[in-house]
């Protein structure tokens, strides 16, 4: 049962101990108490806002290996999306984009502390120019520390915090120790395999060599060398010109497998393997590029103790987490140590303290996006499906060299292979790898001294701290230049905090409860990286000394921001159903002029519970709230003064160069604006709830670079503009449809739309540029319009909304689809999100599966963009409905059928001179080279646009407690045992060949797919005991 | 009680302290610079785009059709949309070179211990690279930001291209009278052409005033005869050693952008395209085994122009490009040698020289600066077809000066379009030979709406020429 706590005390102040049990629908019972802003507990009833909470085993029951993904599908309002790498970053959007250009992830509390949820991806890795998803930070947290989330969504509920809460909070309460008879011993083990979805990767054609179309000539000899798909060589040295497949073409556009012709492949090439020199027959092999992938092993063993008395009470606990990624040569690591202590100094005073130091550690992290660290660049995008994946994991277990299928330097006077395009993948997973360390600390020491009966103050320092060191290799050898780059971050954020709390009861109907506090803050961050140059003298030694050329000299960022607040919270009460609420918190930022520096902002909150006012047996409980607020935010941390970079000096000549981005002296803070009404309601003896919020949030005035022509001189420019709205439902449902002593079904439906519209940019400009990315795609926000569309030269549509075809002139001519101007093809945001979750409880048996839903949003993908045209997927070979082979021509019964188009004969135009006097109809486009229908060369960009809704299994447990009277007697007193899943199944998607929800990187650049990785299907079991 | 207020408050005094807006200071980064640095880094990056064969900032060396690509063959088929290209082009030349020339004259100008007359120099200095790099942006797109650009509007108008270039000349001749009247600008290592020294400089106005006269031959040839022959009395470069030449290092990150392409990143995507191929062949000229490499018997493989070609198969980049620290060309002696050949084939006055002596003398001189010989040229110059015509001058010194401007494609292309030589071939996947100019960017439609709209009369169709480009 909930412990009702009093009014205005602090959640961490030592006062309360035990675990808040909650349910999981966010649905409270009548008393429940919530945690809000500062660590504020308070009766749920009196809060004029929506407040959704998670139990800690919500999070661990199925575990992601940042926990954040486990939020999925489980709160009302809130966007997770995982970008789907090992340790990936987790995107937490709350009730939509509010920033244009800002940060728009939620802010994470522990305990009270904020903490660094930094996502340090480079921008080249978030726009897809390959890098690495180093997480967020805030993925540190552990999940088996986690007593409760509470998620604060509006600016009402999280104004308290001051600017940068704007985005929605979510607080996390950390398990404490409880008071007991001797010690309490909890150790749980568990152990996830996972192996990924086929459903979410590239199902190749099985009938085609490499090659990109018919020109290796000249045709020098007969049979298979008159078509010119493959190259004469004499790879054996006898004289005679052998049929060789053209190593060079990382495409699928070649001969017709045949096991009756033998062909001189990559593998004859190499002097180190027995295939040296030796044809083999032309045939599709063994292993594709999902075989690269290896089952992912996590286990997690953790161990905790606490203890409690009239003293005080303690929790320490230590858990270790290990995994071994999809990938080969990838793994991760992370041990938690945590300590929570509360001392009861006196009678008035309570001193309490956390600590959680944190280690961190990556080796082989997936590369990601268009890189050839990627692996799935090869395999998704340019690729020979006649290479069986399984010999370069030989080759290069055989040799430890980078024998790869995509060789030159045969034929051309030199006797050295080197990779032209693609390293062997396993060369590069396990040489060209990159780790990285964070060792942190969390913590804080408060102390809370009772005035007397209704007053007390808490001072309380806290502190993040963490050091962070990412490496990054490309052996000799590799088709990229030779490099060893290092990275060192240092992270600081201080907070101070002052906070008076009152909490009297006025009259018998009047009650108040209040708080007067000061808040100071700094976060300062300290940055160098540094990397060879010109590439790497010995080879397998990556320090900086070991550069070919001078290094040029390290780059390096420091940067402190300090806010200064002040905050007063009043709540007045009348007679247990009406209670309100005003805030005020003035901030004074470091960021902004000094002229404008200081900026105050109130919210007003109203919660009446109209259940106390009327009487109707099947409502059990009514409230109504409504709330507004304001929020103001600063600016980033020097964006108002322009400095110069030094470049790397020419010769002995010194360079400089103006930024690119043209900062403005002259900023005014951000203002949100939000208001928010919400009905809450429990019907038939609380066994069906209901919660409903409708909210309209407006933020303006934004500090953003944004982009300008670069005719003025510079390509960004700081400016205060901008409008952005969102308007949201949020509908949260629960039932509990059979309750008996031996079985308990719940059920609980989460449901959330939010409409985003970009109302204005900075003056008439029609267009913000949120990410320029591969494949003449821009990811955008335009006035009138949703954040995140995505923009890119679209198809030709007739009135009927067919597609327009035309016969393209040339050599290479035949029915291709007419490319119109660049045009809205997309965007990102889903039109609604829900979680349905389901739990059963039977005596000790306990289950429950979790459906996770989007609807709507886009994606651009630019692995089908290439991929189409290099012809390594299924739709680019096989038949056709005429029988014949799709590589033959059309005009020959060969082609992909296109169906539902309109034709174009290519002269017609109307009044306007745009194309008319369409046909509609049925038509075959060719498919025998790269410059198909479908490929990069002649697709309109919006072909590979796709739907990324989806309907995910996304959680599935099955728990049995053991009996105490059977364990008892070993001195145990608890002993869970689970079986759970992790994204078991895509129920329903219409997106081929990929994992919808995958993507490169938290942030505001989401919309696009670049050599994704498949999605991960996990299975794992798990036992805690408790003595 | 007590003992905690006191406490309380010296911890709120321990936090409440010092002034916040010294906090947000950049001490990483400097707020000023010596201008010189802003000059030298201008210097190098208008060179790095003129020399990089990145297909995504710079396409003109296969658009002049001396390369064309092997697998990928986008760029070569003139798709430069696709990898914004020209967007590309205006954040090199107006984001880095003019901006940076731009806060250089603006530091210049309030430093109050430079004396007058070596300020007039260094701005000089300036004006002309601000010359260059707006030639080359008219000579790519025509209508461009001109009179607005770099300034406090946001939404630059575009200026005529024909306006634009009548400007620059003026600017030409006014900074060559500051370069005569001076002999060192001060800027010492800073000046990477010249060293500071102002006779080098004027050559270089004079010559670069002759490149913009030579380009307004056909279009108004009474002014561009006057202005012509005012450069050439200047006194133009007209050694090897006057050059206006970036001499790029030899170690990463400033070394030859050919370099960077062929060698360092080690790709292999270009190859002869068969129209320069066809060209060399036909005369046996002696810079082939220079220019590209992998001949068969002398002769340069060319690949069909914009076709899917194997690298192996055919002729690649030569080994004279696979240099680290091969100077660059702003304008060299033999792009004179052939300017003044063309002023003289017109009749106009170049101090008494003959139009064929000039012509002989620049193409010996790109066959010397290419590993040729004298005997080389003059064996190569006798052949018909080489050897000057009155008659039929545009196409033989066209075709010289397009091939003398190899491994320079922004020049290439231009002396292409100027002479229509030689005949550019069709590409195979476009379908049409190369465009008369760039199309306007993605981001000034969507940043510079009205204004881009409005250039070049709403005419932003490729085919269309530039405005010197009349015959």
């Amino acid at each position: 049962m909930a412990t009702v706590f009093s009014f205005g005390a602090f959640a961490q102040n030592g006062g309360e101990t035990g675990e808040v049990e909650t349910n999981n629908l966010g649905i409270d019972k009548l008393e429940e108490v919530v945690v809000t802003a500062l660590g504020i507990s308070r009766e749920k009833k009196t809060v004029g806002y929506a407040v959704q909470e998670v139990a800690g085993d919500e999070v661990t029951r199925a575990k992601a290996d940042n926990f954040m993904a486990s939020l999925s599908g489980k709160i009302a309002g809130v966007n997770v999306t995982q970008s789907g790498t090992m340790g990936g970053s987790a995107n937490v959007v709350i009730r939509g984009y509010k920033s244009l250009t800002g940060n728009n992830q939620a802010l994470f509390v522990v305990d009270g502390i904020p903490i660094s949820n930094q996502i340090t991806n480079t921008g080249n890795q978030r726009t897809g120019r390959g890098g690495y998803d180093y997480g967020n930070a805030a993925m540190d947290i552990n999940p088996e520390d986690i007593a409760k989330v509470t998620v604060l969504k509006g600016a009402a509920a999280t104004a308290l915090y001051g600017s940068r809460a704007s985005n929605g909070v979510i607080l996390i309460t950390t398990k404490k120790g409880t008071k007991r008879d001797g010690l309490g011993v909890s150790i749980t083990y568990g152990v996830q395999r996972g192996t990924i979805d086929p459903n979410t990767y590239v199902k190749y054609q099985k009938e085609f060599g490499a090659g990109y179309g018919p020109y290796y000539g000249p045709d020098t000899l007969n049979g298979y060398f008159t078509d010119a798909k493959i190259v004469a060589y004499d790879v054996d040295g006898d004289g005679i010109l052998d049929p060789t497949i053209p190593t060079t073409e990382d495409a699928s556009f070649g001969l017709r497998f045949d096991p009756n012709y033998d062909v001189y492949t990559w593998e004859s090439l190499y002097p180190e393997l027995a295939t040296y020199g030796v044809a083999q027959p032309h045939v599709a092999p063994d292993t594709d590029g999902s075989d690269f992938y290896q089952e992912s092993v996590t286990t997690n063993k953790s161990v905790s103790i606490d203890g409690g008395s009239d003293m005080g009470s303690f929790r320490v606990g230590m858990t270790q987490y290990d995994t071994k990624g999809i990938a080969p040569g990838s793994e991760m690591q992370r041990n938690n140590f945590s300590f929570n202590g509360s001392l009861n100094a006196s009678d008035k005073l309570t001193v309490t303290t956390t600590a959680n130091f944190i280690q961190q550690a990556a080796k082989g992290r997936n590369g990601t996006g268009y890189d050839s660290k990627n692996p799935n660049q090869s395999f998704r995008q340019w690729w020979n499906v006649g290479v069986d994946v399984n010999k370069l994991r030989q080759y290069y277990e055989q040799t430890g060299k980078n024998i790869t299928w995509n060789p030159y330097g045969y034929g051309s006077g030199s006797s050295t292979l080197k990779p032209i395009y693609f390293d062997n993948a396993y060369f590069s997973a396990y040489e060209n790898y990159q780790n990285d360390s964070r060792n942190r600390l969390i913590g804080n020491v408060a102390a809370t001294y009772e005035i007397n009966d209704w007053l007390s103050v808490l001072a309380r320092a806290s502190v993040d701290t963490y050091s962070e060191m990412q490496e990054e290799r490309v052996a000799v050898t590799s088709v990229d230049v030779s490099r060893y780059g290092r990275k060192n971050r240092s992270f600081t954020e201080s907070n101070l905090d002052l906070v008076l709390t009152a909490n009297k009861q006025l009259t018998d109907d009047i009650s108040f409860n209040g708080n007067l506090g000061a808040n100071s803050r700094r976060t300062s961050v300290d940055y160098i990286s540094a990397a060879t140059n010109g590439g790497l003298v010995v080879p397998g030694v990556y320090a900086l000394s070991n550069s070919a050329s001078t290094p040029d000299a390290p780059y390096e960022s420091a940067y402190t921001i300090g806010v200064d607040g002040f905050f007063a919270r009043a709540s007045v009460g009348y007679k247990n159903f009406l209670y309100v609420d005003l805030t005020g918190r003035q901030d004074k930022s470091s960021t902004l002029p000094a002229a404008n520096n200081t900026y105050f902002y109130p919210s007003a909150t109203l919660s009446l519970i109209f259940s106390e006012l009327i009487d109707v047996d099947a409502i059990s409980f009514g409230k109504l709230r409504f709330n507004t607020a304001q929020v103001g935010s600063d600016a980033p941390a020097q964006a108002l003064l322009n400095s110069y970079n030094m470049g790397t000096a020419f010769g002995s000549t010194s360079l400089a160069s103006a930024p690119s981005t043209d900062n403005n002296a002259n900023l005014l803070p951000e203002v949100t604006n939000s208001t928010e009404v919400g009905v809450e309601m429990m019907f038939f003896n609380n066994r069906v709830g209901l919660d409903v919020s409708l909210y309209d949030q407006t933020s303006s005035n934004q500090i953003m670079p944004t982009k300008v022509s670069s005719s003025t001189g510079s390509i960004y420019k700081y400016v205060n503009a901008g409008v952005i709205n969102n308007k949201g439902i949020e509908l949260s449902l629960s039932a509990t449809p059979v309750r008996t002593d031996d079985f308990e079904w719940n059920m609980n439906l989460n449901w959330t739309k939010n409409t985003n519209m970009v109302e204005s940019l900075y003056g008439d400009l029609e267009s913000l540029q949120l990410a320029s990315v591969q494949g003449g795609i821009t990811i955008e926000a335009r006035p009138g319009q949703a954040y995140g569309n995505i923009y890119g030269v679209a198809n030709v549509y007739d009135d009927a909304g067919r597609r327009v075809v035309y016969d393209m002139p040339g050599s290479y001519g035949g029915v291709r689809y007419l490319r119109g101007d660049a045009d809205v093809i997309g965007n990102i945001n889903p039109d609604w999100m829900a979680g349905f979750n389901n739990s059963f409880r039977y005596k000790n048996f306990t289950a429950s599966a979790l459906l996770d839903m989007r609807m709507g949003g886009n994606f651009f993908s630019l692995d089908t963009y290439y991929g189409f045209g290099t012809g390594i997927y299924d739709i680019t070979a096989g038949t056709n409905d005429l029988g014949n082979s799709v590589r033959d021509l059309a005009a020959d019964g060969g082609g992909v059928k296109v169906t539902d188009v309109a034709y174009w004969d290519g002269a017609t135009v109307d009044a306007d001179g745009n194309p008319s006097g369409f046909v509609a109809g049925d038509y075959y486009a060719d498919m025998h080279y790269y410059g198909n229908a479908f490929g990069w060369a002649r697709a309109p960009k919006d072909l590979h646009v796709y739907d990324a809704s989806y309907l995910k299994l996304r959680e599935v447990s099955l728990s049995y407690s053991v009996p105490s009277d059977m364990i008892a007697s070993y001195g145990i007193q608890g002993l869970d045992i689970g079986l759970s899943g992790r994204n078991l199944a895509i129920l329903w998607k219409n997106a081929p060949y990929t994992d919808p929800e995958a993507g490169l990187s938290a942030g505001n650049i989401q919309g696009y797919q670049s050599g994704a990785y498949p999605a991960v299907r996990q299975i794992g079991w798990n036992v805690n005991i408790k003595f | 009680m007590k003992k905690i207020l006191i406490a309380a408050s010296a911890a709120l005094m321990v936090a409440s302290c010092g002034d916040l807006t010294s906090l947000n200071q950049n001490t990483k980064a400097p707020e000023t610079v010596p201008a010189g640095t802003l000059v030298a880094n201008a210097t190098v990056s208008m060179m790095d785009y003129l020399s990089t064969v990145n297909v995504n900032v710079n396409n003109f060396t296969l658009w002049s059709q001396h390369w064309t690509q092997t697998t990928y063959v986008d760029e070569s088929n003139f798709d430069y949309n696709n990898r914004d290209v020209n967007g590309n082009t205006y954040d090199a030349m107006y984001a880095t070179v003019l901006r940076d020339l731009s806060d250089a004259k603006a530091i210049i100008n309030a430093d109050e211990q430079l004396d007058a007359a070596t300020k007039a120099q260094q701005l000089a200095v300036i004006d002309i690279l601000e010359v260059y790099a707006y030639s080359t942006l008219v000579d790519v797109f025509g209508d461009v930001p001109y009179s607005e650009a770099i300034g406090e509007s946001l939404a630059p108008a575009y200026d005529g291209a024909a306006a634009i270039y009548g400007d620059l000349g003026t600017r030409v001749f006014a900074s060559h009278a500051v370069f005569m009247a001076g002999s060192d600008n001060g800027l010492g290592s800073y000046d990477l052409l010249y060293g500071g020294s102002s006779a080098g400089w004027a050559k270089f106005a004079a010559s670069l005033g002759l490149r913009l006269s030579i380009r307004m031959a056909d279009v108004s040839p009474t002014d561009a005869q006057a202005a012509a022959e005012a450069a050439i009395g200047a006194g133009v470069i007209t050694l090897a050693s006057e050059s206006a030449a970036l001499n790029y290092t030899s170690s990463p990150p400033h070394t030859n952008p050919y370099w960077d392409a062929l060698v360092q990143s080690g790709r292999k995507d270009f190859i002869a395209a068969n129209t320069i191929a066809d060209v060399m062949n036909m005369y046996a000229d002696p810079r082939r085994s220079a220019y590209f490499k992998n001949l068969s018997n002398d002769s340069v493989i060319g690949a069909a122009y914009g076709l899917q070609s194997s690298y192996n198969l055919h002729s690649q980049p030569g080994t004279a490009l696979e240099n680290a620290s091969r100077p660059a060309m702003f304008l060299d002696n033999v792009e004179v040698g052939f300017l003044l050949a063309d002023a003289a084939s017109r009749g106009w006055s170049v101090g008494g020289l003959t139009a064929a002596s000039l012509y002989d003398a620049a193409v010996a001189e790109s066959i010397l600066a290419w590993g040729g010989t004298a005997t080389d040229a003059a064996t190569y110059l006798a052949q018909t077809g080489v050897t000057y015509d009155a008659a039929n001058w545009k196409t033989i010194l066209g075709t010289q000066k397009w091939l003398a401007m190899y491994s320079r494609g922004n020049e290439a292309w231009s002396t292409q379009r100027m002479y229509d030589a030689p005949a550019m071939n069709i590409a195979d996947a476009a379908q049409r030979v190369t465009p008369l100019r760039m199309s306007y960017g993605i981001d000034e439609y969507s940043l510079n709406t009205s204004n881009v709209e409005a250039a070049r009369g709403g005419n932003d169709d490729d085919t269309s020429p530039i405005f010197w480009d009349v015959n």
